[in-house]
Order: structure tokens, then C-alpha cells, then sequence
């Protein structure tokens, strides 16, 4: 990333609204690890079977101290990798639960198939869990060019074994599905692909489920270098960077959200973790060292990536926010 | 001069309006307010975009149109249905056309 680049943000910044500074924190975000059992292509993580990293025992123990410090924090949202193949997954789960937590899991479907995760449904019901699932369409065709050959059809499988056990019929488990481009564009409207995709689903499929989240790829990682390696990091670039929408900032997810990688570190956003993004000077390094009132109000480290989150109608873990 | 047809031209087609700037500025306009959304989506209106550049055969156009219609959800899959539409048309109009031939065969031959 160059300095040039780093300023064109900082320069659409200024002119909207100065620099971007978090406010209330309500959410801590939790990254398990890098390993998964997909390998898909625009995986920001660079996430696959083959990484090792995980979080150890120490860290996970200071998120939940952190949970039991702070009350603000009301949502812990639970990703990695595929954090279900972490083995104490299921306890931090229980345990955020424990402490009436709003939790959501970013689950990719697929790991249900894997061995011993097969009673996931059931457990994220009894946990009352929100189910975050990655779905980027609702052709075939499109969802395995991304997520690898015959993800669709396992995806469905694991989107009716949910529905099974209460999934996505609107009784408070909820299951939402995350839509990104497939390729190098921006997403649809949020409501019109929720619509298209909910009728497809359940016409072809007999699936059910909550809410839709579009999300913009991030061009970072492996989304990146396939971006350069096509010639299309420039042109995706300056597509981003013309759809460049002030209002998206307010909502952005940085300004509500702490980000802990696997080795404890604390960052902006599940981006900035990626590339290895710290918080401001002053702030804590680690979850270890995890202050809600130090950390509110801190300026929001960004980069030619913001651009990203602030097109169109704008890009968060909750989806669309214009 | 290299190729007639370049993809970097598309960005530049707004430098035309340097010949007749009024006429340009009506055209946007025009094209602006054809677009935006009505009784049809602009999700249709961009679909009907993309089968009249595939039917008209402008290169610019099947560009642009195909990159809107991907950011409006939709895949090959339903620009493929929309690209045999328009094949389809394009060939029943060639096939109508012979009705001319016929007509005058009926004027002219015994």
C-alpha cells in the first residue's frame, strides 16, 4: 500500500467529515484462527485448511475476561477461519451465553459436514446464537466460481439441517446469510437481492432464513492478488473510490467494534487485523491490556482499503448502512 | 491508430460533448432520467440495457451493461437467458424481413 494511496482516503475523509473516530463500543470481535476447511478465493483471511494459526488458551481467557469487565460490550462476534474447528469454540460460545451476551458465529455451512460438527444446529439453537452463514448467491453456478466446486450443494444441506432445528422462521433464531460479489464488483441492494434470494431459495430449495447482508470485497489478500494478477486491482479500485459514499461512515463497523486476532492483538476492524493495522499510538496492544474507555473515541487507523466499506450503500459485518 | 474499438474509450465517451455541448447535455439528461427506476426496477431497465447492446452490437455498451447488471445480482447465467432473448428477436426479425422476398415472389412469379 503506498503513501499515495493511503492519502486518497484520507482525503475523502477530510472532505466528509475529518478524521473517523470511534464512539460507543458494543461489540468485540473475536478471531479464532486462520485455519478452515474452504480455501474460497476471496477470502480476506487467506484462510485455509493448511494455516495453523489459533488462538491459545491465554487469549481466549482474557476475551472473556474483557466480557465479564465490560457490560457494554453486548455482542461478541465469533469468525476466524472457520471458528467452529477451534477446540474451545463451543465454550467460548457457552460461556459468552453465560454471561447474556448477544453472540454471532460467521459460520461458512460447510463445516457441518466436517467430522464431530455435525450437531452444530443443535448446538447454536441451545445456545440461542445468531447464525451468520456466507452464502454469495443464490445460483450454483456463482457460489462454487467463489467458495470452490460443490459448496453450493453442501451449503443448501447445512442451510435445511438449521432450518431443522428453528432456524430462519422468524421464533428469535436467527439466521442471517452474507452475500459478496463474485468478482469484482459491487454488491446489488441489499433488499433486492434479500428478496430475490429468499425467493429462490425457497422455491428451488424449500429454505428459510432472516435477513440478507451484502458485503463488498475487500481488496486485501487473497482477493487482492487475484485482483493483480488480472489486471484488475486499478480499475476495482477506482470503482470503489468513485462510489465513495460519505453517508456510509457514521454506520461503519469500526466506530462500534473492537477486532482481537488469534495472538491477542486488538485492531480497528477484521481488516485492519489483516494487515496487521495497529490501534492509534497510546492505545492498548492487546486484549490482555483491553480498556472500553481508553479505546472509545480512538481515531480509526485507515487506508486505501477503507474504500471498500464506504461504496455504495457501504459495507460492515451487519451489511449495507446507507 | 490502433484498434477501433478500445476498452479504455469507454471512460472518454463524455469528451464528445465538446462538439455540441447543449445537444450532450440534453442527452444525459435524457439517458439519465430513461434510467431511473419507475414502474420498472432499474434492475430491469439495466437488463434491457444489456439486450439491446448485445442486439445493436456495441462492444462499449455489452461492457457496461454487463458490469451494472452484475452489481445489480445478477449472474451469466441471466445475462445468458437475456443474450438468447435478444439472439432470438434478432433472428426473427431477419426471418420477418423475408416476408418482403415473398410478397414480392407472389407479384412477380407465374
Amino acid at each position: 500500500m503506498t503513501a499515495t494511496a493511503l492519502s486518497r482516503f484520507g482525503e475523502r475523509l477530510a472532505q466528509a467529515r475529518g478524521a473517523l473516530r470511534a464512539g460507543a463500543l458494543a461489540t468485540l470481535q473475536v478471531n479464532l484462527g486462520k485455519r478452515c476447511n474452504q480455501a474460497c478465493r476471496h477470502c480476506h483471511v487467506d484462510a485455509s485448511p493448511a494455516r495453523t494459526e489459533t488462538m491459545s488458551d491465554d487469549v481466549l481467557e482474557a476475551c472473556v475476561r474483557a466480557l465479564e469487565r465490560w457490560a457494554q460490550l453486548t455482542t461478541v462476534d465469533v469468525t476466524g477461519g472457520a471458528p467452529e474447528i477451534h477446540p474451545r469454540f463451543r465454550e467460548l460460545v457457552e460461556r459468552a451465553r453465560a454471561l447474556d451476551r448477544h453472540v454471532m458465529v460467521r459460520h461458512n455451512l460447510t463445516v457441518q459436514l466436517e467430522p464431530g460438527q455435525a450437531d452444530l444446529p443443535a448446538f447454536f439453537a441451545r445456545n440461542r446464537a445468531e447464525v451468520v452463514c456466507s452464502l454469495p448467491h443464490y445460483t450454483e453456478d456463482a457460489t462454487d466460481r467463489q467458495r470452490g466446486r460443490g459448496v453450493f450443494g453442501k451449503s443448501v444441506t447445512a442451510l435445511r439441517a438449521l432450518n431443522e432445528v428453528g432456524y430462519g422462521r422468524g421464533n428469535g433464531l436467527v439466521l442471517t446469510l452474507v452475500s459478496n460479489p463474485v468478482g469484482a464488483f459491487l454488491p446489488p441492494r441489499q433488499a433486492d437481492l434479500e428478496r430475490d434470494t429468499r425467493e429462490r431459495l425457497r422455491d428451488a430449495h424449500g429454505v428459510v432464513f432472516d435477513r440478507l447482508f451484502t458485503i463488498t470485497n475487500m481488496p486485501i489478500a487473497r482477493f487482492a492478488e487475484w485482483l493483480r494478477r488480472t489486471g484488475g486491482y486499478e480499475p476495482y479500485m477506482a470503482r470503489l473510490e468513485a462510489a465513495f459514499n460519505p453517508a456510509t461512515l457514521d454506520g461503519l463497523m469500526c466506530r462500534s467494534l473492537v477486532s482481537v486476532g488469534y495472538d491477542g492483538r486488538l485492531y480497528d476492524c477484521d481488516f485492519n487485523q489483516m494487515l496487521e493495522l495497529d490501534l492509534e499510538a497510546g492505545q492498548p496492544r492487546t486484549i490482555h491490556g483491553f480498556d472500553l474507555q481508553r479505546l472509545e473515541g480512538r481515531r480509526v487507523h485507515t487506508g486505501e482499503h477503507c474504500f471498500g466499506c464506504t461504496a455504495g450503500t457501504g459495507s460492515s459485518c451487519g451489511g449495507s448502512v446507507a | 491508430m490502433g484498434a477501433y474499438f478500445d476498452d479504455v474509450d469507454l471512460a472518454h465517451f463524455g469528451d464528445l460533448k465538446e462538439h455540441a455541448p447543449e445537444l450532450w447535455a440534453a442527452f444525459e439528461t435524457y439517458y439519465a432520467a430513461a434510467f431511473e427506476p419507475g414502474l420498472l426496477s432499474r434492475r430491469e431497465k439495466v437488463l434491457i440495457g444489456f439486450a439491446v447492446a448485445q442486439a445493436s452490437q456495441c462492444p462499449y455498451c455489452v461492457d457496461s451493461y454487463t458490469r451494472q447488471a452484475l452489481e445489480q445480482g445478477l449472474t451469466m447465467k441471466h445475462l445468458g437467458e437475456a443474450m438468447h432473448s435478444a439472439a432470438s428477436l434478432r433472428a426473427g426479425i431477419t426471418l420477418a424481413h423475408g416476408l418482403v422476398a415473398h410478397n414480392t415472389d407472389r407479384k412477380v412469379s407465374m
